[in-house]
């Protein structure tokens, strides 16, 4: 390797860090500033540029005039993400050791089939599904409501389970269940007792994964949730009007963003050790 | 219970309740579209194909098509690059690969739309940043998000911020994934990093690449969350795409109806023109994988 | 007492796993099926287990039907050729595991489990988990599993396949002591190697594209096997087949060799035939047939001389370490008195009289 190869990897590895990380550090230097610090165009560096202030944080708790009292959506995005995600997770980890491990037949209809329609769920545009999921949340009374929106979103998530866990599922050796089975196992037992605790590394990529894009859907939220239930995308941009409270905004950007970076470290550790969906020896 | 009547308790739970939360919503869509549902008369009448006529000369629908097709091919093109750059740089052989793979993962992980409010900050033409270093490199201002072109530009920017780490994810797992010996069998044969690049690495990277545009694609013809955020779909409908164009006329005007027919036609497109995609890249890039 | 199988048949997406097999299989005794890769062995341990159901055919176990009978409560166990086990769970816990499954009570599960353990000597390794053992100790592991439940049926898959040579001979060894303790099972072994189930002495069943070709004894399966194929199939190096002829007096074999003839064919008609001898009936000797060596295999202390005279090709086993040159002319002598006969069509005509 050349020197000159060197230090052009090294400065496009630099490059694209810098732009990942841009916007990061602009909230957090804009979560510092007042309107002053703001008006007077772009600047960065606290005490020398601007005088920092900590009223874009407690804006985090106040409502009015800029406040956006996160607690209630914070916790509202986590009982929604959370239940949908294992909601989700159980029903598509079952539906995937099935369809890995048994032979379905229904007239031209087979196990690929079946498993192609679960995943296909992820083509249907969430415009499409917006007003009828409305006027059927709204049939049921459930707009407005968790309950309504952890609905909607297994329908979202349970795709993603499946298509990790057939994977996974086919990567373990039918001999393992064959064994089970042999030693006295039911099918659920062989399942629960020998399969499942023997799934870590495709349960968690599947729960991540699951957990990623429901804490991150803003559209659903945003079309069938108003005033009862509001999750925290739909918090934050709601103060994305005309005069925006550029501070508390970019506190709350970078509250609500924290929890899943955590996600990139574990994802990484997965992926560090060979393969993503992870092999049982 | 035998094992041919418990696989369907593994089955079905999960299958009837994508059913009836995915079928239904989808049949009743496809009735809604031959009425003539709206605000003012909410109901299932039966209007034919009146929607489906009118949508025909709808050119404001058609042009959002073409504006998702240059923003979802001109992203995801773009996304695929640097992904593959990106995971070719962090491969092997580089100082503190660990932390530099976590960073490169970070923006993936972040919520669309809240980051999307962070960059329209960013890209305002006085107050941003970005403006700023644009004077920095002599250069003067530009309106990045209430002049078509760099509207554009900067909505791309942002998904490309957002979902290169997807690509990054999918092809380093693949190159993570590769056997040692065709590159050994490369080395031997004295053949250079392009060559070898060229040879080895990309042909045996066919599959997963096109699995991972696929699933790019099939995302990225579904924007809306980012386009709401940084442009309204402005300046006037610039930047408006079709998902967008039908959120305005089913979830703004309420007419129920005619988006129902908006959405059905929309659907039926994206799934054969990506049925074609998915087709046509096989061919290309696994043609080159036989030469 | 016994399990018999009857004319089990059994396709997938239209390639023949099991033609027609039948058999029947006594307790405390030991069975080897016999067959080269894809030969249905392992379709048929599926089968008897109750894994797969066939298509056509019915297996019975003391005369009751298991058709219904799903195969976790059935008596059966199982060795897989891979090493089989719960990753999860400790060596104890992994041999404890099919006893836990029927409710035994705690302490009899913990006298089960270190008697069977020190049998197959796991007893230091009792805490640890699989994964941590050698692949040997695995396979211990999981046949202490299949021992440990007392099943009418233990099926053994090629369990040695996936172990060096050493370990091979030494878990052999094991295995024929502790299989010849059980009295009241029935055991089935597979192998591709016709000289396991010599070495074990069993009943053997030879197998070969789905079907049973001959049961009988390891011994006289060798001497006298029924068809051609059979008697490639249980000889390594596969039996040497040349087709040729035979009048009154003399045996022609390819185009220009000929040998008297042997007198165990006795009044064997005259007519064209396939002759076989093993290859460790044939010897270099001065006086034998011109041939060019195509091979010298060395493995071991054996010599395996793959040669051909015109059309005619022959694998010779030596015992000894031979240096042989590619090309090199030889001299090869076949042993008359160890010639086998079969028809065109491959069905045994005569076979040597055994002691030779």
């Amino acid at each position: 390797m050349s020197a000159l190869y060197r230090i052009l990897k090294y400065a496009a590895i630099l490059l694209w860090s810098a732009f990942v990380i841009a916007p990061f550090l602009w909230a957090l230097t804009t979560s510092f500033k007042t309107a002053n610090g703001i008006t007077g165009g772009p600047t960065y560096i606290p005490w020398l540029q601007y005088q920092p202030s900590l009223e874009g944080w407690r804006l985090l708790f106040r409502s009015g005039g800029g406040g956006i009292q996160i607690g209630g959506p914070y916790l509202d995005s986590l009982i929604v993400t959370i239940s949908a995600s294992l909601i989700s997770l159980v029903l598509g980890t079952l539906a995937a050791y099935g369809l890995s491990r048994f032979t379905f037949r229904a007239g031209f209809v087979r196990n690929a089939d079946i498993t192609f329609f679960f995943i296909s769920q992820r083509i249907m545009p969430p415009v499409v599904l917006a007003i009828p999921f409305f006027l059927m949340l709204q049939f049921l009374g459930l707009l407005d409501t968790k309950f309504g929106l952890i609905i909607v979103y297994i329908a979202l998530l349970m795709p993603i389970a499946v298509w990790v866990m057939v994977d996974f599922f086919n990567t373990v050796p039918r001999e393992l269940d064959e064994s089970a089975m042999l030693d006295g196992c039911s099918p659920f037992e062989t399942f629960w007792r020998v399969i499942l605790p023997n799934s870590k590394p495709g349960l968690v990529v599947a729960g991540l994964f699951c957990l990623i894009f429901g804490w991150n859907d803003f559209f659903f939220a945003f079309t069938l949730t108003f005033t009862q239930t509001q999750l925290l995308p739909v918090a934050i941009v709601a103060l994305n009007s005309s005069v925006t409270p550029w501070w508390s905004l970019s506190a709350a950007a970078l509250v609500s963003v924290a929890p899943l970076v955590a996600v990139a470290f574990v994802l990484e550790s997965y992926l560090s050790r060979g393969n993503l969906a992870g092999a049982i020896r | 219970m035998s094992a041919d009547r418990s696989k369907f308790v593994f089955v079905l739970p999960g299958l009837i309740v994508l059913v009836a939360i995915i079928l239904f919503p989808l049949l009743f869509t496809i009735r809604v579209s031959f009425s003539d549902w709206d605000v003012a008369r909410p109901g299932l009448d039966w209007i034919g194909a009146t929607n489906y006529l009118r949508l025909v000369h709808d050119t404001r629908f058609w042009e959002s098509f073409g504006r998702l097709a240059l923003m979802a091919v001109g992203s995801v093109l773009l996304q695929y690059m640097l992904g593959f750059g990106l995971a070719l740089l962090v491969w092997r052989e580089v100082r503190a690969r660990r932390f530099f793979r976590v960073l490169f993962l970070i923006p993936m992980m972040t919520t669309p739309v809240i980051m999307a409010v962070i960059w329209r900050t960013m890209f305002h033409e006085s107050l941003g940043p970005v403006n700023d270093l644009v004077r920095l490199l002599h250069f003067a201002p530009l309106p990045w998000l209430s002049q078509a072109g760099l509207a554009m530009m900067s909505i791309i920017t942002v998904e490309v911020w957002q979902w290169t780490p997807f690509m990054f994810l999918m092809l380093l797992a693949g190159l993570l994934s590769l056997p040692r010996e065709p590159f050994l069998a490369a080395a031997i044969d004295g053949a250079g990093p392009i060559r070898t690049f060229l040879r080895v690495t990309f042909p045996m990277m066919a599959p997963i690449s096109i699995g991972a545009i696929i699933i790019r694609l099939i995302e990225a013809s579904k924007i809306l969350d980012s386009v709401y955020v940084i442009t309204s779909g402005g300046p006037g409908t610039a930047t408006e795409t079709s998902s967008y164009y039908i959120f305005i006329r089913g979830l703004r005007d309420f007419q129920v109806g005619y988006a129902a027919a908006l959405s059905f036609t929309y659907l039926v497109i994206m799934a054969i023109s990506l049925t074609i995609i998915a087709k046509v890249l096989a061919r290309a890039m696994l043609v080159r994988d036989r030469a | 007492m016994s399990l018999v199988a009857t004319e089990l048949t059994r396709r997938v997406d239209g390639v023949v796993h099991l033609d027609s097999v039948s058999c029947v299989l006594e307790r405390g005794r030991f069975y080897v099926v016999v067959g080269p890769t894809l030969s249905g062995k392992t379709s048929l341990l599926h089968a008897l287990a109750g894994l797969d159901a066939p298509d056509i055919g019915t297996i019975t176990f003391d005369g009751a039907d298991l058709a219904a009978v799903p195969v976790w409560s059935r008596s059966v166990s199982m060795v897989y050729q891979q090493f089989i086990n719960y990753p999860h769970l400790t060596v104890y816990d992994n041999i404890a595991f099919p006893l836990r499954r029927r409710r035994l009570a705690h302490a009899e599960i913990e006298s089960r489990v270190r008697a069977i353990a020190e049998t197959v000597s796991l007893t230091p390794f009792l805490e640890r988990l699989p994964g941590a053992l050698s692949g040997g100790q695995q396979q211990r592991v999981a046949l202490a599993r299949s021992l440990v439940k007392g099943s009418d049926l233990l099926l053994l898959d090629e369990p040695l396949i996936n172990l060096d040579y050493k370990l091979r001979e030494q878990l052999r060894e094991e295995f024929l002591n502790i299989f010849s303790a059980q009295s009241r099972s029935i055991l089935v072994y597979t192998t591709a190697e016709p000289n396991e189930a010599l070495l074990f002495g069993a009943e053997v069943l030879v197998m070969h594209e789905g079907r049973l070709l001959q049961v009988g004894s390891a011994q006289s399966v060798y001497a006298r096997p029924a068809t051609a194929t059979v008697a490639r199939i249980f000889s390594d190096p596969p039996m040497n087949l040349v087709p040729g002829s035979l009048d009154d007096a003399a045996l022609r074999l390819g185009d220009d060799v000929r040998l008297p003839r042997p007198r165990h064919f006795g009044p064997l008609p005259p007519g064209p035939y396939v002759f076989g001898i093993h290859p460790g009936d044939i010897a270099p000797n001065p006086s034998g047939i011109a041939a060019e060596v195509e091979l010298a295999e060395i493995s071991g202390s054996e010599t395996f001389l793959h040669v051909h005279h015109a059309e005619m090709r022959l694998v010779a086993h030596l015992s000894g370490v031979y240096a042989y040159a590619l090309g090199e002319n030889v001299q090869i002598a076949l042993d008359g008195a160890k010639l086998f006969a079969f028809t065109p069509d491959g069905e045994l005509a005569a076979a040597p009289t055994s002691g030779g």
